[in-house]
């Protein structure tokens, strides 16, 4: 009994599924121009790993990415992830996995916020709804420092370890920007325009100018105070 | 009475701390005991009427206790606390358990790229750059430098301290900035080891309101540090720069402000005028090597008969010292002098000093550290108490400390 119903039950799927591949390659000839592929190098030619790279269309109006909700936890006396990029409108848990109390702050322009991080005591998510660099610290270890990058572009991501990000644009001209939490040059030199569709993919490499600012010290006791 | 007016203010803090417990926020709290195998070639220590540069002398050798110790952090809302580090190191204090610091914080969020914060009670002024983990204790070596076993042994802000950072690190700058300022009392007696021991290399804080040396043992008689005879404000203010999490650099120009033409009515304690400037430099980077170099230059006043007699110190040390892991290895070198006003009055000493130390934090628990310290030192009050002039002291530790606590 079980194969010729799969076989009856194919048909119409089947169909359905043509069918949409073919409204979907419709579209995609419309719409879709190439893949955007993106280089970041740092100041001595290194591919540059976790840099954020924003994409925003310069031809009319593209719908902003959708918000998500974010975790952004407290190990070890530290931010774990220390950088979080975020469509604008999103929400952001503090759900201190220390054994310590934390006290979060910001005094950046995109979001002022204090948030006190009891032991074992959950605090409601943060709604970060204006883009911009939130600087995030903490009021009791002034060691703890971490970023949300909260942005209206559509498209952005970060580059992988060999100091790629790729995204797939519809036909039409953008603005590619760049920003990472140690970053010395202008975000402005880093910004670039270009247009995507006239091949099947366009390539863009960035390097800074700048070397970056030092990375944080690796393996250092953060139960250290002053 | 005047034990208990000169205790007041850590009755109230006591008070404070235990009225804090009712309240619903979670104390912090942390105890511990450290064990210590000592094997020394050192004169009496100080504590004990003598004139040995270390913190045991050859009479300790054998199993001592390094400190057993009791720590409590309560807050109050947000923006307040209350810190309480109470410590025990043997028996040759006032009383066997002694409270090292004591205070009330008020530490409101950053407004603006700035932030206040006030301290009232009794605690450290901000200069050493090794004593940084809780307890004031050092995650290098066992003993302190020279300049902070004097800063342990007697020096403390009873009083209040206000510091305001700028927090350049959070507005997209390398760097942060900061001043503080402090005025206290309850220290004129600072400035009696100065004159008499002159400088030593320890871990022993005298608790506040402690006192050093033994009641009747001359030179230091069992004398208060922690006095208030002349009803004079002493001061401080200093400044303090850091670039990202590397380097941290300090300066601080302290001044007590006794009148060193007075005496305690009640104990006879002279009042000792003591300034000094201190300055420091803290160096991290990768690889687990951390550098720090610090100054003091100051001197010491008494004249309780219109005679003035004073003594000019200065001491200065470097700290090399790099992890591996959970092992951290550290070499010291110390340098210290003092002198005297008059010339060739009582007190001078001149003297250096080498530590090596391994610390092996094994787990959040235990930690075990061997240190081999030796002291070269002159001093003529050592030979006007029958000792040498000249004495090369060693001491060699071996730490075995176990933590408990509410974030262990």
């Amino acid at each position: 009994m079980r194969p010729p119903a799969r076989v009856q039950g194919r048909r119409p799927l089947a169909g359905l599924l043509t069918t949409l591949a073919l409204a979907g390659l419709l579209a995609w000839t419309e719409a879709a121009g190439a893949t955007l592929l993106i280089d970041v190098q740092s100041a001595d030619g290194r591919p540059l790993p976790g840099a954020v790279v924003t994409v925003r269309p310069l031809d009319g109006q593209a719908r902003r990415a959708a918000p998500v909700h974010a975790v952004m936890d407290q190990v070890n006396r530290a931010f774990e992830p220390d950088l979080l990029v975020i469509p604008v409108g999103s929400t952001v848990e503090f759900p201190n996995s220390d054994s310590v109390n934390h006290q979060i702050y910001s005094f950046s322009a995109a979001k002022r916020f204090q948030l006190p991080l009891y032991r074992g005591k959950p605090y409601p998510p943060v709604h970060f709804d204006q883009a911009g660099v939130v600087t995030l610290g903490c009021n009791i270890h002034d060691e703890m420092l971490a970023y949300l990058l909260v942005t209206d572009a559509p498209w952005f991501g970060r580059t992988d370890g060999s100091g790629a990000f790729s995204v797939d644009l519809p036909r039409g001209r953008y603005r590619v920007a760049l920003w990472h939490p140690r970053l010395r040059d202008s975000e402005a030199d880093l910004e670039r325009e270009l247009t995507v569709g006239e091949t099947d993919r366009a390539d863009l490499t960035l390097r800074l100018s700048k070397p970056l600012q030092s990375a944080p010290l690796a393996g250092r006791s953060h139960s250290w105070g002053y | 009475m005047g034990l208990l007016r000169r205790r007041a203010p850590l009755l109230m803090l006591a008070s404070l701390l235990a009225a804090g417990c009712t309240v619903a926020r979670a104390t912090d709290w942390e105890l511990s005991v450290d064990a210590r195998g000592v094997s020394s070639s050192a004169a009496r220590s100080f504590m004990d009427g003598g004139f040995g540069a270390t913190r045991f002398g050859s009479n300790d050798d054998g199993v001592q206790l390094g400190r057993a110790r009791l720590a409590l952090t309560q807050p109050f809302g947000d923006v307040w606390s209350v810190h309480l580090d109470a410590s025990m190191y043997d028996n040759l204090g006032r009383s066997p358990v002694g409270v090292t610091e004591a205070f009330v914080l008020f530490r409101p969020y950053p407004r603006a790229g700035y932030r206040f914060r006030l301290k009232a009670g009794g605690f450290y002024p901000p200069v050493s750059l090794e004593n940084r983990t809780s307890g004031w204790e050092s995650p290098y070596t066992l003993s302190y430098s020279a300049i902070n076993s004097w800063l342990a042994v007697e020096v403390r802000t009873i009083g209040l301290e206000g510091q305001l950072d700028w927090l350049g690190r959070h507005s997209g700058h390398d760097f942060d900035l900061g001043v503080t300022g402090g005025v206290f009392g309850w220290n004129d007696g600072a400035g009696v080891m100065m004159a008499n021991n002159g400088f030593v290399v320890t871990d022993r804080q005298t608790p506040l309101f402690g006192r050093i040396g033994q009641p009747g043992v001359p030179p230091l008689s069992g004398a208060e540090p922690f006095l208030e005879i002349d009803h004079r404000a002493g001061a401080y203010a200093g400044l303090e720069a850091r670039y990202l999490d590397r380097l941290v650099l300090r300066a601080l120009r302290y001044d007590n402000r006794a009148d060193p033409t007075q005496v305690d009515t009640v104990s006879g304690a002279i009042a000792w005028n003591t300034r000094f400037n201190s300055a420091g430099a803290r160096l991290e980077a990768e690889h687990g090597w951390t550098v720090i170099a610090q100054w003091l230059d100051g001197d010491t006043t008494i004249a309780p008969q219109g005679h003035a007699l004073t003594w000019p110190f200065h001491a200065e040390f470097a700290l090399l010292a790099k992890r591996f892991g959970r092992h951290t290895l550290s070499a010291r070198y110390d340098r210290f002098a003092v002198e005297t006003h008059p010339p060739g009055a009582y007190g001078a000493q001149d003297g250096h000093a080498w530590t090596a130390a391994w610390l092996f934090d094994a787990d959040p628990h235990w930690r075990f550290a061997l240190e081999w310290l030796q002291v070269v030192s002159s001093s003529i009050n050592r030979e006007e108490f029958a000792g040498p002039l000249l004495a090369t002291e060693k001491q060699l530790q071996l730490s075995v400390r176990y933590a408990l606590g509410s974030s262990r």
